[in-house]
């Protein structure tokens, strides 16, 4: 009985110091940030950080009848529900097609991953070159004239394509992985019953990955509500798609750094939190319907 | 072995981890001395300017004057408009360049939040500054409560730059000094076809574009108290009408290949005839090789008479961070910056028109194949100072967005102007 | 039969998306050495440069101090890693080996704060390092990084995985606490940390606002950054900013591939867990 008390109050103590320096950090870079913030959110904030004043809602009032900050929630979730599904789908077809022995495996996975290690500014720079209308590549190789950046119906579109060009090879590693935990035996079973490569797809792999899945959905759903770098390199105050492309964080980036309303752009991310929380509760609960774990 | 090595590293970075833990603030103390220490011994100062085609340039000035003081100095360049977003975040974190670009824009606030050295004291007692030297529209704008606040560093003009190739090509007169706003567009018009437009223009074109024509035709952007917005002010509207009008008739491209291309660019493609600019432009003018084999510089378009001619005009200044490291450093260099040897030199170098009054002329000769002189005629027609309160960008911006729609031709113009002097009128009220 | 036409498809999607993959590389590639004006010809479309423009690398490095900010963004990566790896890997223990009041409590601060978009953090954070002077600095660009929740995570999962009995047979051979994580348990999760390396390095990295706004001058910050802020001053010169682009990932793309196994496998291994 005594042995096991010493050994509790070991394992208190050095649990304690080792998750200290981390929960130290923590709590001074993340929580104390996080409480600021907010409560900045609830102030107007003067010249160069000088003065702050309490408003109480006015902040909230004045969001709530924000057309802009409407509009770039709305182009947020328009940019997240292109560039999330499809980076997941076709992630996954390619890691089940490089899930095979085949030849030059890891050339394509290679080449796949390519994007993941470039500079978003770089990436962005070459995108824009590309979209030009006038003097861009697809244009002119295809011989069409589509405004791809300067449309402000498709513009979003054509960032989420960019989005999806960088992140498939990420997520199609995660899938690699967790297939790789999947037993062969179940695809010589499903072979046998004669199951085609689609149906194995459906009724074998996905669920047997699915934790894998679940991971990159939620992961990849709050990444690409943060999207910020492309919109910054790619749309300009000239650009007819600004309204139509702007997005939550690139509006906080904007009051924050660009018009000093500190206390407006404190608002504005914590309406980016509130909807990031709500879209992972929904996923965690949404998850026992069709999460396996086993 | 390996484990063992592994094991060894591990334990020694536990170790390291928890003297790092206990005396987290011993990086900090030695930071403070590193800094304290940089003032005094190393002493560079850091310059931040937004011209990439000026650093050149002022890096040769700057280093002359390294020379002499045995202070040395950097140039940093950043974009414009991470420019501000860079300077309000040093500002607020109380870390500025030590010698910087002022601009209309925002030197009032800057001025009144005392993030900028007090220099009434230092020109009193300098024999190389004289304010009556520069023009006076500057050195009133960098002053508040009496004080002074930045010494002018140049002074700027906009005017017409053509292609003369495709004017050549097409038939039409190069433009001069007879041509009137209406002339303008009919020669634009005259100038289109399939492979380049007369004219082009983006909604963020105001300094060097519709400001212009604005104040040509009467009208006016904001008050002279700064109260009210005149956008929406007839001769402003008539004023903005005149390009969308272009646009409409195709004669100017339409806003989603200007907003891809600017202006600029397409002008240096042999892509449009005519382009507005300001004489800030020229280096990256100079040095495109198509620009400099194909395009000239006129004079802006009047109205109706010669006289309302108009240029807008700005001067940016060199200013100083008032809690820099090395205050008398910069304000040494602010001097000879602004002295008549070093603007002399900046007019010599091509960089820009200088500040002080009479050392341009050698910058009308800094290059020969443009005709630079129109540029100082511009000095000669009326000048009016670019529009600016104290929370500029706010509203400049909110106009840049609003206009869009004019271009697009999705919503009249008059609508449109009347509806930025409105949001203007708000955000001046909020200042 | 069957076996050729589904073999043919699987490789003729393969090099579809392959081709898409490369395409702006290329581009990025041919149009660094191309002159302005053949980026701006259409009639005909310029694909390779007349004359390949050798001189644009030499603007561009005159311009930009690349190795300055090769050593910046090595630096920080370096620092973050090391910091992350350290960190993560003691708590990551103590939360999955260790029994201690309030644990649960911690661990759940430390999935919450996974949730929060990182915006929510920068201005308190961006007035604490000008508080203590570190704007401009490699510890400025660190400081964020200085702990991992998600680290912390990973790597729980990692010791998680652990058979108990090691730990038990450490015990028996008289070690603590600290010796069993030292000497035991830590060296065994030596993937995860690789893991957590690359993933650390790869999202500091290709960070943009943080960097931007800490670090505005030139000489002290990432490459992410100064390549963003050569966006708006290189408009009329296309090629040069191409072949800035091209400098700044060249190197990366290099390491990447002579790495590519120990890459991929460091991020499979994560998520194969997770």
């Amino acid at each position: 009985m005594k042995r096991t008390t010493a050994r509790q109050k070991s394992e208190f103590f050095w649990g304690w110091i080792f998750i200290l320096p981390t929960m130290l950090g923590l709590i001074v870079l993340n929580i104390y940030p996080m409480i600021d913030t907010i409560k900045q959110s609830f102030c107007k904030i003067g010249d160069f950080g000088k003065g702050s004043q309490f408003v109480g809602l006015d902040n909230y009032k004045k969001v709530l009848g924000d057309s802009e900050v409407w509009q770039a929630l709305w182009n947020t979730i328009k940019y997240a529900i292109i560039e999330v599904p499809f980076s997941v789908v076709i992630a996954l077809l390619l890691a089940v097609l490089l899930n095979k022995k085949i030849k030059g495996r890891s050339v394509f996975r290679t080449i796949f991953f390519l994007p993941m290690v470039v500079a978003p500014a770089a990436i962005a720079m070459v995108w824009k070159w590309l979209y030009n209308s006038n003097f861009g590549l697809i244009n002119n190789i295809f011989h069409v004239n589509v405004n791809w950046i300067s449309n402000p119906k498709l513009a979003i579109f054509s960032l989420a394509i960019i989005g999806i060009w960088s992140v498939i090879g990420y997520n199609m590693v995660l899938f690699l992985a967790g297939l790789q935990e999947v037993p062969k035996d179940y695809y010589e079973a499903a072979a046998l019953d004669g199951a085609n490569g689609f149906n194995q797809l459906i009724h074998i792999t996905v669920p047997l990955i699915s934790p894998t899945i679940f991971f990159v959905l939620v992961t990849r759903i709050i990444g690409a509500m943060q999207v910020f770098d492309l919109i910054y390199m790619m749309i300009d105050l000239n650009n007819p798609a600004w309204k139509k492309t702007e997005s939550l964080v690139y509006l906080f980036y904007k009051y924050s750094f660009e018009q000093n309303k500190k206390g407006y752009g404190a608002t504005v991310v914590v309406v980016l939190l509130v909807v990031i929380m709500i879209l992972t509760v929904i996923q965690l609960i949404g998850q026992k319907k069709w999460v396996h774990y086993e | 072995m390996k484990k063992k090595l592994i094991a060894i590293l591990l334990s020694a970075v536990t170790a390291l981890s928890m003297i790092g833990c206990g005396g987290s603030d011993a990086p900090a103390a030695e930071g403070d001395g590193a800094e304290s220490l940089g003032g005094s011994v190393e002493g560079e100062l850091s310059i931040a300017i937004w011209d990439e085609g000026q650093r050149p340039g002022l890096q040769k000035i700057v280093d002359e004057w390294s020379e002499q003081s045995g202070v040395k100095a950097t140039i940093q360049v950043v974009d414009w408009n991470n420019y501000w977003t860079l300077l309000e975040a040093g500002a607020t974190g109380g870390e500025l360049p030590d010698v910087f670009w002022m601009h209309s824009n925002v030197a009032q606030k800057y001025m009144e939040n005392d993030l900028l050295l007090d220099l009434t004291d230092k020109i009193a007692s300098s024999d190389k500054i004289d304010m009556n030297n520069y023009y006076e529209g500057i050195v009133n704008l960098y002053q508040s409560d009496g004080k002074q606040y930045a010494i002018p560093k140049d002074i700027d003009t906009i005017a017409l730059w053509y292609n003369k190739t495709i004017f050549d090509e097409m038939g039409v007169a190069y433009p001069d000094d007879t041509w009137t706003w209406d002339d303008f567009a009919d020669a634009a018009a005259k100038l289109t076809n399939d492979e380049h437009w007369g004219f082009a223009l983006a909604p963020g074109n105001n300094q060097e574009g519709y400001y212009n024509t604005i104040y040509s035709m009467g009208g006016y952007v904001i008050s002279d108290d700064k109260k009210t917005s005149g956008m929406d002010d007839p001769n402003s509207i008539k004023a903005v009408k005149l390009f969308t009008d272009m646009i409409a008739a195709g004669s100017c491209p339409d806003l989603a290949t200007v907003s891809e291309t600017d202006p600029n660019e397409l002008l240096c493609a042999g892509k449009t005839a005519m382009a507005i600019n300001g004489s800030w432009m020229l280096a990256g003018y100079r040095d495109n090789e198509y620009a400099a084999a194909n395009c000239d510089i006129a004079v802006l378009p009047y109205t109706n008479t010669p006289d309302d001619r108009v240029s807008i005009y700005n001067g940016l200044g060199w200013a100083a961070a008032a809690n820099g490291k090395n205050t008398d450093a910069a304000w040494s260099l602010i001097e000879y910056l602004g002295s008549k040897e070093g603007q002399t030199k900046q007019a010599e170098n091509g960089v820009t028109m200088s500040a002080y009054i009479g050392t341009s002329d050698a910058w009308v000769n800094s290059v020969d194949f443009f005709n630079l002189q129109a540029y100082m005629d511009m000095l000669d027609a009326t000048l009016v100072f670019r529009p600016y309160s104290r929370d500029t960008t706010v509203w400049e911006d909110m106009m840049i967005e609003k206009l869009q729609d004019a271009w697009t031709g999705d919503v009249p113009v008059d609508e449109v102007c009347k509806n930025i002097a409105d949001e203007m009128n708000a955000a001046l009220a909020e200042e | 039969m069957k076996k050729t036409v589904s073999n043919f498809i699987m490789y003729f999607v393969l090099i579809v998306v392959s081709v898409t993959m490369i395409v702006p590389f290329l581009w990025m590639f041919l149009t660094a050495f191309k002159t302005v004006s053949e980026t701006m010809q259409v009639d005909p479309f310029v694909i390779v440069p007349k004359v390949w423009q050798v001189q644009n690398f030499s603007n561009v490095i005159k311009a930009m101090d690349f190795v300055r900010l090769y050593a910046n963004t090595i630096g920080m990566i370096v620092l973050r890693i090391l910091f992350a790896v350290l960190t993560a890997s003691l708590s990551g223990y103590a939360f999955a080996r260790l029994n201690f009041k309030g644990k649960n409590v911690m661990f759940g601060l430390v999935l919450f704060q996974m949730m929060i978009p990182v915006q929510i953090f920068i201005i308190p954070q961006y007035v604490m390092v000008s508080n203590l002077h570190l704007t401009n600095s490699i510890m400025g660009l660190v400081f964020p990084g200085i702990v991992s929740a998600f680290g912390t995570f990973l790597l729980r999962q990692a010791f998680m995985q652990l058979p108990k009995d090691l730990e038990e047979a450490a015990r028996l051979d008289g070690c603590n606490i600290p010796q069993t994580f030292m000497y035991i348990m830590a060296p065994l999760t030596r993937s995860a940390m690789v893991a957590l390396g690359i993933f650390t390095a790869v999202f500091a990295y290709k960070d943009l606002m943080w960097p931007m706004i800490v670090c505005p001058d030139n000489r002290a910050t990432t490459l992410a950054s100064a390549l963003a802020k050569m966006n708006g001053q290189y408009q009329q010169k296309y090629p040069e900013l191409m072949m800035a682009a091209l400098i700044s990932c060249v190197p990366m793309i290099i390491l990447y591939i002579i790495f590519q196994k120990q890459f991929i496998e460091g991020i499979a291994t994560s998520g194969g867990k997770l």
